[in-house]
């Protein structure tokens, strides 16, 4: 399936909700889509389009927005597809994908932990890196490069 | 020279139990036959045991000011030190090479455990993280006293290069008390060494 058919395919299931498919080296392109849709995306995805493998999930602070974006590869066509989509600053809020990709799980969390971004639906979002008391998602542009002894950690006793 | 027999090789005359009243038996019979403990046979037994409790109070009192006991404590403790074999990041790589047989750090009577119950001091060699850092005080926590720590290396010292990283701890005496601080990126064992020589010296010093 090459990316002309993929793309009319997708805006004809989820008509007005794709906002653009790029062309991107190497890959199916790279689909933008509204993330009122993801978790019937994402299932179609699977389903009709034979994308079995999530490789990674990313999320990126841009300040008035925050974008997530899905790396999947296909087994029957030997091609990566690139999802992206935006999430208000406000409510960094999105369907979790680990219901149809469970490699999602780990990918989520770090996300969260780092981002900020809320994926509904995770059966365990917690953080993965910094410790459950850590107050900051040190990777917004929001974070600053403080003086170490200004940050406030509760560290947990056992 | 060997034909003649010397004069103490004579024989002395014994003071034999029979010059003892019966019932009046000596406590114990020490030494050589024939030299009177004249102390061990009138330490009789009824004696004997008031002159056992005097002793050991005055022993107890004395170790209760600590007078007796804590110098001895110290002096035993501080030249045989169990670090805990905690390896946290490349200043473990230094950690394991003054314990071989290179440096032998063992010479000073340190030797790395892997329990911290078995352990007196705590070397935190690497970068702390606050992931990590709640599992720090408690294998400190677990150690019994007395107990002591070490510092090793920038990281562990104020956080090193990672200093302002968001997810590094900035020192380890942060969270638990450190008496030994040892620079470098990473110190080498001569490094190390010196700093456990420190330590005993500053155990000594204080006392403990």
């Amino acid at each position: 399936m090459d990316q002309e058919q993929l793309s009319a395919g997708l805006s004809a299931r989820f008509p007005g909700k794709i906002l653009g498919v790029d062309t991107f080296p190497g890959t199916n392109g790279r689909v933008r889509f509204d993330a009122t849709v993801a978790s019937d995306l994402f299932r179609s995805l699977r389903d009709d389009f034979h994308f079995t493998h999530l490789t990674m999930v990313g999320a990126t602070d841009w300040i008035d927005h925050r974008e997530v974006f899905y790396v999947l590869w296909s087994d029957a066509d030997r091609r990566y597809l690139i999802l992206s989509t935006d999430l208000p600053a406000e409510s960094p809020v999105i369907a979790s994908a680990v219901p149809i990709w469970p490699s999602a799980n780990a990918h989520e969390r770090e996300a969260w932990d780092l981002v900020g971004v809320k994926f509904e639906g995770h059966p365990d979002l917690r953080r993965i890196f910094m410790p459950e008391g850590y107050a900051y998602h040190p990777l917004l542009r929001s974070f600053k490069i403080h003086e170490p002894e200004d940050l406030e950690v509760k560290v947990r006793s056992d | 020279m060997s034909g003649q027999a010397p004069e103490t090789s004579k024989p002395l005359p014994r003071t034999t139990p029979d010059s003892t009243p019966a019932g009046d038996l000596p406590l114990a019979v020490v030494g050589q036959p024939g030299v009177p403990f004249v102390e061990i046979e009138t330490l009789r037994a009824r004696e004997f045991i008031p002159a056992a409790k005097e002793a050991l109070s005055s022993l107890l009192k004395e170790q209760a000011q600590g007078k007796l006991i804590r110098p001895v404590f110290n002096w035993a403790g501080r030249n045989s030190l169990f670090p805990l074999h905690w390896g946290l990041a490349c200043c473990a790589i230094e950690f394991a090479a003054a314990f071989g047989a290179r440096w032998d750090a063992e010479r000073f009577g340190v030797v790395p455990r892997s329990s911290p119950r078995q352990c007196d001091l705590l070397i935190v060699n690497g970068t702390v993280t606050w992931k990590v850092a709640h599992k720090l005080i408690a294998l400190y926590e677990q150690m019994p006293e007395p107990k002591w720590a070490i510092a090793m290396g920038n990281c562990a010292t104020g956080g090193g290069p990672f200093r302002t990283a968001y997810s590094v701890v900035p020192g380890v005496d942060k969270l638990i008390p450190v008496d030994v601080y040892i620079a470098g990126c990473p110190p080498r064992p001569e490094n190390m060494l010196d700093g456990i020589l420190r330590l005993e010296q500053l155990i000594k010093e204080r006392g403990e």
